[in-house]
């Protein structure tokens, strides 16, 4: 049986710290490529999709890497979309 | 300066060519009324609705696009259109400005109609018989 070892308080909090830090800085795609931003629009659907969970739900920025700009575009756009059926408000997870 | 703007509209899976030609033609009757001009006009084709609109699972999605001069009320006039004239066909529609700067290409999904034929694969009548062959007569089947 091994012996648990119990970590001193200072310890703990830095290995919490360092479980919470994400891997790396992600960068918007639609800032470091400028083109990108053109396919966000609420006709394209099959674009927009890979903004939104398997129940419809849209991703927040800091899954989807986008910037606080270009999620509000993204956000607008899907739900601009969702009005006009192409893209579903809610859906069954499969 | 002209404002290009362009309008998405949804209608019923049932509707006929006569009948798009004819909204073709009243839409743009209206959009000549107020001394803009059509663009385009395109049929996207039928598409699987992500929900039921108006106990429709398909529809039928057209897109417009066109000029406003400054100082007409030719987009309220549309919008009143669609509320109006076009209830029965029309079941949603968008009214959106575009940027002038951005070409006027842009993507949309695949329709129904333009999504290929789902192939029969190995389970068409002359391929499947080896398949469900026993083993002895497997040997003696030519597979193709």
């Amino acid at each position: 049986m091994t012996k648990k070892i119990k970590l001193k308080i200072s310890a703990r909090l830095v290995k919490k710290r360092s479980r919470r830090a994400g891997s790396g800085r992600k960068v918007c795609r639609f800032c470091s490529d400028k083109e990108q931003i053109h396919s966000v629009d609420y006709k394209n659907a099959t674009f927009l999709k890979g903004f939104l969970t398997e129940r419809g739900k849209i991703l927040p920025s800091r899954i989807s890497g986008a910037c606080a700009r270009h999620q509000r575009a993204i956000s607008q756009e899907i739900r601009k979309s969702r009005v006009m059926a192409l893209l579903p408000y809610s859906g069954p997870a499969f | 300066m002209a404002k290009k703007y362009e309008a998405l509209m949804l209608s019923m899976p049932e509707i006929t060519s006569d009948e798009a030609k004819n909204l073709e033609m009243q839409l743009d009757k209206i959009v000549r009324a107020g001394k803009g001009t059509t663009v385009s006009f395109e049929r996207w084709g039928k598409y699987r609705l992500a929900y039921d609109v108006n106990k429709n699972e398909y529809g039928v999605y057209f897109l417009m696009r066109f000029d406003v001069p400054k100082g007409t009320n030719l987009v309220q006039d549309l919008k009143t259109a669609f509320k109006v004239k076009f209830n029965n066909i029309v079941m949603r529609d968008m009214i959106s400005v575009l940027d002038p700067k951005q070409p006027l290409t842009y993507q949309r999904p695949r329709s129904l109609e333009e999504a290929p034929a789902r192939e029969e694969g190995f389970l068409k009548e002359g391929r499947s018989s080896a398949f469900f062959a026993s083993a002895d007569e497997r040997e003696d089947i030519d597979v193709e």
